[in-house]
C-alpha cells in the first residue's frame, strides 16, 4: 500500500512540476531566452493570490481569471520593451538581461512582502480524499487539473489559433516568418506573455501548497529548468511528462534512497539527459 | 519591422557607476568621521539579504533595542564618563565565507570596539578565527552547537546552551506526562544545526527507552515531503520529531495534514517559537511542541537594563509592534553582557573586558548567565513549550509553567 501511496504522490507533485514549467518551456523552446525571472514570476502569482484571498476574499479560482491577463501584460511590457532590444543577441545576453531584472523584482518583493514564509489558509479547508488507506489531499487535486487545463489551453492555442501558428513559424524560422508578414517583435512579445501567463497562474495554484516567500523562486526556476530537460524543450505535452517523469522518480527515489536523495537524483537525471538525450523524452526540434 | 540592437557606448555607463562607487565611498567617510569621538562601536555582521535575510532582521531588532535603551539612559558607563554605543553593520549575504571577511573589515578597517557573530553555528565558528586573531572580545547570540566553542578560543563566547539541553527535557515532560509513548519518527534537514539536534533527540529517545523507528535526512530546498511522510505514516509513530526552518516545518505539517497524519505528540524545531510560524500554519499548529533557550513568560529578575522578561517584550512591543522571541532576546542579552562587562572592566581594554566576560556570574532578563571554560554558556535551563489556541505555552519547567502539556496533534 505505501507503494501506491507514494506513486499517487509522485503523479499529483509531477502535475505541479508541469504547471511550473510549461511557461518556462515555452520562452525557452520558442524565443531561445532563458527566462530567468520565470521563479518569481510565480511567486508574485502566490502573493496575488494570497493577498486577493486576505483582503477582497478571492479564491484562487476567482485569482487565476485576473492573474492571466495581468501576468501576459507584465509579460508582453517586459519582452516589447526591454528584452526585444537584444533578443538577436547570443543566448547570454539575455540570460545575463532576465538574471538583473530577475534580481531586481526579487528584491523588490522582499522589500514589499519583507522574506517571511506566508501561507493561504482556506476556510473551510479543503481537506483529503481517501479511499481506503491511499489519501490525496484535495488542494493538489484541484491545481492539477486546473494545471492540466492551462497546459491544455496552451497547446491548443499554438496548434491552432492564428497567433499560435504565428508563433512555430517564428520559432521554426524567424526570417521565413518575416517575409511571410509576420510581425515577430510582437509574436515574441506575444509568446513571453503566455509564459509569463502561465507562472503567473501556477503561481496562484501554488499559493494552496507551498509557503510563500521571495526565496522560493529559485527552487521553482530549479524544478523548470529539470523538467524541461527532461520533457523536451518548447515542448508543451513535453512539460506535462517530464514533471510527471521527474515527480515520479523523487518519490519512488525518496522511498528507495530516502529523502535527503531525492533532490540529487533529480539533478543526477538532469545530467544524464543532457548527455544521452539531449533532446528530452518528447523534444523534436522545431516542430510544435 | 526589425529588431533593434542597442549599441550605447559602455564608457557612459562606466563613468555612471564610478560615479556611484566614488559617492557610496564618501558617504561611508562620513558615517565614520561622525561617530569616532565618545562612541562605542559595536559590528554586526549579519546576513541582512539572501536566504537568511529574515534572521538578520530578528538579530538586528535585538541590537537596535537594546543600543536605544542604553543611548536612552545616557550610554555605557567607562570609568568616569559615560559613552554612546553605535551598531555597524555589514552585510554578508548569507554566504558564510563571506562572513569571515566582513568580520575581519569590520575589525581592520571600521575599527569597532567589540564583536558580535554572523548568524548560527557554522558562520560564528567560521568567524571566531577573526576575532582570536584580532583580540576581539565576540559574543554568538546564535550558536548552540558546542563545535563552535570546544577550539580553545578565548575571545568567543555565546547566549545559547548546547543542543541537548533543548533535547532533555522535552523527553522528560514526554516521558513523564506520555507514558504510552513508545515508537518515535524523526525527519531532519540536513543542515549543521537541525541534524545535530535531530541526533541529540535520538540520543533522548533511545536514552528513556523508546525506539526510534524511522530517522531521515531530507536536504535543504526540498520542495515536497509526501514520500518521507507516507513513509512515516505507515510506521504509526507515536512521536513525530521534525527539525528545519520555518519554511521547512510550515510545509511539513501541512503535508501531515494533507495525509491524514495524527499522532499524540508532534514536536518541531526550529520555527513554532516564532509567531510567523504560527501565522502560517494556522490550526495545524495547535498542541504542537517546541523548545527555544529564552521565552517571555520566564519570570527571571536580572540586574540588566531590561530587569525582566516582562519589561523586555513590552519595549519589544513599544518599537516593533510586535512579540519578541528567543532570536531577539539573545541579539539584545548579547549587548547587554557587553554593557556590564565593559562597565565592571571600566575601560574599553580588550583584555580586561574579555576577563569580565570570563568572570562573569548574575542573573538577566534572559535567565542567569554564566559562561562555561569553553565560553558557551552553561547556567540556562530552556523551557519547553506548545502552541495552544494558538499561543505559545510554557509546559516545562515547572517553576515557570503556563499550562500542562496536551496531547494529540492532528
Amino acid at each position: 500500500m505505501l507503494g501506491f501511496q507514494v506513486i499517487l504522490n509522485g503523479l499529483v507533485l509531477g502535475c505541479l512540476y508541469a504547471c511550473i514549467a510549461a511557461g518556462f518551456s515555452l520562452v525557452w523552446g520558442v524565443l531561445n531566452v532563458i527566462n530567468l525571472m520565470h521563479g518569481s514570476f510565480i511567486v508574485l502569482g502566490s502573493y496575488l493570490a494570497w493577498g486577493a484571498y486576505n483582503t477582497l476574499g478571492f479564491g484562487p479560482w476567482t485569482t487565476l481569471l485576473i492573474a492571466a491577463p495581468l501576468f501576459f501584460t507584465l509579460g508582453y511590457a517586459v519582452q516589447r520593451g526591454i528584452l526585444n532590444r537584444v533578443i538577436a543577441a547570443p543566448v547570454l545576453v539575455t540570460l545575463t538581461l532576465t538574471f538583473g531584472l530577475d534580481l531586481m523584482l526579487n528584491n523588490a518583493m522582499l522589500v514589499a512582502f519583507k522574506a517571511d514564509y506566508r501561507r493561504m489558509i482556506l476556510d473551510p479547508p479543503l481537506g483529503t480524499w481517501s479511499w481506503g488507506e491511499l489519501v490525496v489531499p484535495v488542494d493538489r487535486v484541484i491545481a492539477m487539473l486546473f494545471a492540466l487545463l492551462l497546459t491544455l489551453a496552451l497547446y491548443l492555442i499554438l496548434r491552432r489559433s492564428r497567433i499560435g501558428r504565428a508563433i512555430v513559424a517564428v520559432r521554426l524560422d524567424r526570417e521565413a516568418a518575416r517575409l511571410m508578414g509576420v510581425d515577430v517583435p510582437s509574436i515574441y512579445a506575444t509568446a513571453f506573455g503566455f509564459g509569463a501567463a502561465m507562472a503567473g497562474c501556477a503561481g496562484v495554484l501554488l499559493a494552496m501548497i507551498f509557503p510563500i516567500s521571495p526565496i522560493s523562486s529559485g527552487t521553482y526556476l530549479g524544478k523548470a529548468f529539470v523538467v524541461c530537460v527532461l520533457g523536451g524543450l518548447g515542448s508543451v505535452p513535453g512539460a506535462v511528462v517530464g514533471g510527471l517523469f521527474l515527480g515520479l522518480v523523487e518519490s519512488l527515489g525518496a522511498l528507495a534512497f530516502g529523502p535527503e536523495h531525492a533532490v540529487t537524483l533529480s539533478f543526477t537525471l538532469l545530467i544524464v539527459f543532457l548527455i544521452v538525450r539531449p533532446h528530452g523524452l518528447l523534444g523534436k526540434r522545431g516542430f510544435e | 519591422m526589425s529588431l533593434r540592437f542597442s549599441r550605447r557606448p559602455a564608457s557612459r555607463s562606466l563613468l555612471a557607476s564610478l560615479c556611484i562607487w566614488a559617492g557610496a565611498a564618501a558617504l561611508g567617510l562620513g558615517s565614520f568621521a561622525a561617530s569616532a569621538q565618545g562612541v562605542i562601536r559595536f559590528g554586526a555582521p549579519l546576513p541582512i539579504t539572501g536566504p537568511l535575510a529574515p534572521e538578520a532582521l530578528k538579530q538586528q531588532q535585538g541590537y537596535d533595542l537594546w543600543a536605544e535603551q542604553v543611548n536612552k539612559a545616557g550610554g555605557i558607563k567607562v570609568g568616569a564618563k559615560k559613552m554612546k554605543v553605535e551598531i555597524v553593520y555589514t552585510d554578508y549575504q548569507s554566504n558564510t565565507p563571506r562572513a569571515v571577511q566582513t568580520a575581519e573589515k569590520l575589525v581592520t578597517q571600521d575599527k569597532v570596539d567589540f564583536l558580535f557573530s554572523p548568524f548560527g553555528s557554522g558562520a560564528a565558528k567560521a568567524a571566531s578565527t577573526v576575532s582570536e586573531k584580532y583580540g576581539m572580545p565576540t559574543i554568538a547570540a546564535t550558536a548552540s552547537s558546542s563545535q563552535v566553542y570546544d577550539q580553545g578560543y578565548k575571545y568567543l563566547f555565546g547566549t545559547f546552551t548546547p543542543n541537548d539541553t533543548l533535547t532533555t527535557p522535552l523527553a522528560d515532560i514526554v516521558k513523564l506526562k506520555a507514558a504510552g509513548v513508545r515508537k518515535v519518527a524523526i525527519l531532519a534537514r540536513n543542515d549543521l544545526f537541525p541534524l545535530a539536534i535531530a541526533q541529540e533527540m535520538e540520543k533522548a529517545a533511545k536514552e528513556r527507552g523508546m525506539e526510534v523507528v524511522f530517522f531521515e535526512k531530507y536536504a535543504i530546498n526540498t520542495l515536497d515531503h509526501s514520500a518521507a511522510l507516507s513513509q512515516i505514516k505507515s510506521k504509526a509513530p507515536h512521536w513525530i520529531f521534525a527539525t528545519g526552518y520555518i519554511n521547512d516545518l510550515v510545509l511539513i505539517k501541512k503535508q501531515m495534514a494533507d495525509q491524514k497524519m495524527e499522532a499524540p505528540v508532534v514536536t518541531m524545531i526550529a520555527g513554532p517559537a516564532y509567531q510567523e510560524f504560527i501565522d502560517a500554519a494556522g490550526k495545524g499548529a495547535e498542541n504542537i511542541t517546541s523548545a527555544a533557550w529564552w521565552h517571555p513568560s520566564a519570570r527571571y529578575k536580572g540586574v540588566d537594563i531590561f530587569g525582566t522578561p516582562a519589561n523586555y517584550a513590552k519595549l519589544f512591543r513599544e518599537k516593533y509592534k510586535s512579540e519578541p522571541d528567543y532570536a531577539q532576546a539573545s541579539a539584545s542579552v548579547s549587548g547587554v553582557l557587553f554593557q556590564i562587562a565593559i562597565e565592571k572592566a571600566g575601560s574599553l581594554d580588550k583584555v580586561k573586558v574579555r576577563d569580565e566576560l570570563a568572570r562573569m556570574n548574575l542573573q538577566t532578563f534572559w535567565g542567569p548567565v554564566k559562561f562555561g571554560p569553553t565560553g558557551q554558556i552553561t547556567s540556562l535551563e530552556p523551557p519547553v513549550f506548545q502552541i495552544q489556541n494558538g499561543k505559545t505555552v510554557v509546559v516545562f519547567p515547572a517553576a515557570i509553567k503556563q499550562g500542562e502539556l496536551k496531547l494529540g496533534v492532528k
